[in-house]
């Protein structure tokens, strides 16, 4: 200890922790390279959407999102509309009189306005700054209409959570992830 | 299935020449802001190694603090991060079809590679989890040392779930549970913002308990971290065993030299590590064999088994009112013997992976016994690089680094 020329340039202590840092150095470079092959295309299926035709409304999007208000918003496919008056995804079940009066409603928060076109039909619009994504429209005009009122998830809305809060609860395995280019799983397109 | 819908009301022509409405949807936010997030990981993670290595200055590590809390906090509403990347990586080793994203990559790799060179920089303030805990703390009281000992097992038995539960593709354990996303996001879960709130009131008082004894991604860097290349000290001017440094660091990272303490017999400590060596893979092979034999019960967790389950209760007893998920199961014609034998491919699959899970928990618990029964005798204040999270506190406590004048002659009992 007193003999400064036996002491070696690098303590055991430092030489063992050298020794260590070199092995996990490899071992993590190694596991990099080998994640690396798992690494496909340039920007992969990072976005989640809800496949249309597997959806089964059960009202999960509205409730189960990180959002207070969800992403999930119901979406329009005018190609596939009916354009009818009495409109499965408009009017409760049951309705009395075909006015636009709010009791006769089905979307809570009134997010879906009719205006006329030529007799018989009528056009309808999402508001979607008023949708809740609760599916009720959805399931009327998937069981009484053509369906072409769907959900969809909102792409500017939707925080990207590395894993979707409402894919997990989904009864239905409907939310997946999808490409930059397939961002939404349009009716009208299919 | 869509040809049914639309035969159900034919398409109307119109005859008003009635135009379909063009609806444009959104674009997805834009991936150059993933570029933007890995620049910044870097260039803040140098920012940290430059500041806690050339200019010991607490300031800029501070300030870095606050950039991550606004940009990867709350700007970027703190998904994907570097913690929760780890169930990427698991999930994309052990499955050949997942799609592990280059950017998810990058986060997780990043910050073990810069922990190898210079120790846990990415803890210091680029993780806005441990960002937010150090902006908002004040004083440091101190666990006693074993019960914090206990305590950091509780990252590792984190971590072996968090695997578990990615290997087994059931859900991601560490989005879930994460304490200060709902913080960020304003909004969220509020059994998380409670726990998160309560986290954030008690790093006020002692520093970083997430970061202490819950993170998984620490857990993992500390190991990294006790093997890094460079050691960073407190001071270049040495230290005068003052003992200031010890009492300001949040995360109870600087070791006391331990000359006073008392002499043991050198066989007592030589037996005493026999034994411990020889308990650890009896400790291994014991958690494993625990976990095991829970996995049943553990695959639960799995959407697909805790359907299965539902459906077999529903079966017992008919008059029960039937769950969501059974009724959705039901309306799309599931076929329940498809899916047991996928439960069955699930159960074995939570078999090996749980053993797995149960041995780490049962190394770390026996590793940290050995490393305990360790003694190393110091000669003066040192950093535990393994524990470390380079906030910076120290510098400004260590007397040498006030003076600015020459170098004094360190402290050390050998020098005559």
């Amino acid at each position: 200890m007193n003999n400064d020329k036996l002491k070696s340039p690098i303590d055991r202590r430092d030489f063992i922790r050298r020794c260590g840092s070199l092995l996990a150095g490899g071992a993590a470079l190694a596991a990099g390279g080998f994640l690396a092959t798992k690494v496909k295309g340039k920007t992969g299926d990072v976005f989640w959407q809800i496949d249309p035709y597997k959806c089964t409304q059960c009202g999960r999007c509205e409730t189960d999102c990180v959002l207070p208000i969800s992403a999930v918003k119901c979406f329009h496919a005018n190609r596939v509309c009916g354009y009818c008056d009495l409109c499965g995804g408009y009017y409760r079940p049951n309705v009395k009189d075909l006015n636009t009066a709010a009791e006769n409603q089905l979307c809570p928060t009134g997010a879906i306005s009719r205006k006329f076109v030529e007799e018989p039909y009528f056009e309808y619009t999402i508001d979607e700054s008023l949708c809740t994504g609760c599916g009720k429209c959805v399931k009327g005009c998937t069981s009484f209409g053509n369906g072409s009122l769907f959900l969809q998830v909102q792409q500017d809305l939707c925080q990207q959570c590395n894993e979707c809060a409402i894919a997990r609860v989904c009864p239905s395995d409907a939310i997946h992830r999808v490409s930059y280019d397939d961002a939404y799983q349009l009716k009208d397109h299919a | 299935m869509l040809k049914l819908m639309e035969a159900r009301f034919p398409k109307p022509d119109f005859t008003s020449g009635y135009q379909y409405p063009d609806i444009l949807h959104s674009v997805p936010n834009e991936t150059l802001w993933n570029v933007v997030d890995i620049v910044l990981l870097v260039g803040m993670m140098m920012l940290v190694v430059w500041a806690a290595y050339r200019k010991r200055s607490r300031a800029v590590i501070y300030s870095i603090s606050i950039v991550s809390v606004l940009y990867f906090g709350f700007f970027r509403s703190g998904c994907v991060c570097s913690v929760g990347s780890i169930q990427n990586v698991v999930m994309a080793a052990v499955s050949p079809d997942y799609h592990l994203p280059l950017y998810v990559l990058l986060l997780f790799l990043l910050p073990i590679l810069f922990t190898l060179l210079y120790g846990r920089v990415f803890c210091a303030g680029v993780c806005p989890l441990g960002a937010l805990q150090e902006l908002v703390n004040i004083r440091n009281f101190r666990l006693a040392r074993a019960v914090s000992a206990t305590l950091s097992i509780i990252p590792w038995i984190y971590l072996a779930f968090t695997f578990l539960y990615a290997a087994t593709r059931s859900q991601f354990l560490i989005c879930r549970l994460d304490p200060f996303v709902g913080i960020f996001r304003l909004g969220g879960d509020v059994g998380m913002i409670t726990f998160g709130v309560v986290l954030l009131i008690m790093s006020v008082f002692i520093g970083r308990p997430f970061c202490q004894w819950l993170c998984p991604y620490g857990a993992l860097l500390s190991v990294f971290g006790s093997l890094s290349w460079k050691k960073l000290e407190i001071t270049e001017k040495g230290c005068i065993n003052c003992a200031l440094c010890g009492k300001s660091c949040p995360v109870d990272a600087i070791r006391s030299p331990q000359v006073s303490r008392t002499r043991e017999e050198r066989l007592r400590g030589v037996n005493r590590i026999i034994l411990y060596a020889i308990l650890l893979p009896l400790l291994t092979l014991a958690g494993a064999m625990l976990l095991g034999s829970q996995s049943d019960a553990l695959s639960l967790a799995h959407k697909d088994v805790y359907l299965y389950e539902l459906l077999l209760q529903q079966e017992a007893q008919p008059e029960m009112e039937m769950p969501l998920e059974v009724e959705t199961f039901h309306a799309l014609g599931g076929n329940i013997e498809e899916l047991k034998a996928e439960v069955a491919d699930i159960r074995s699959d939570y078999k090996l992976y749980s053993r797995l899970a149960g041995a780490l928990i049962g190394f770390v618990i026996g590793f940290k016994l050995l490393k305990l029964s360790l003694k190393r005798s110091r000669r003066t204040y040192e950093i535990s690089t393994a524990r470390c999270t380079m906030c910076g506190k120290c510098f400004n406590y260590c007397p040498q680094n006030l003076t600015s004048s020459k170098p004094r002659r360190p402290h050390s009992p050998q020098t005559p």
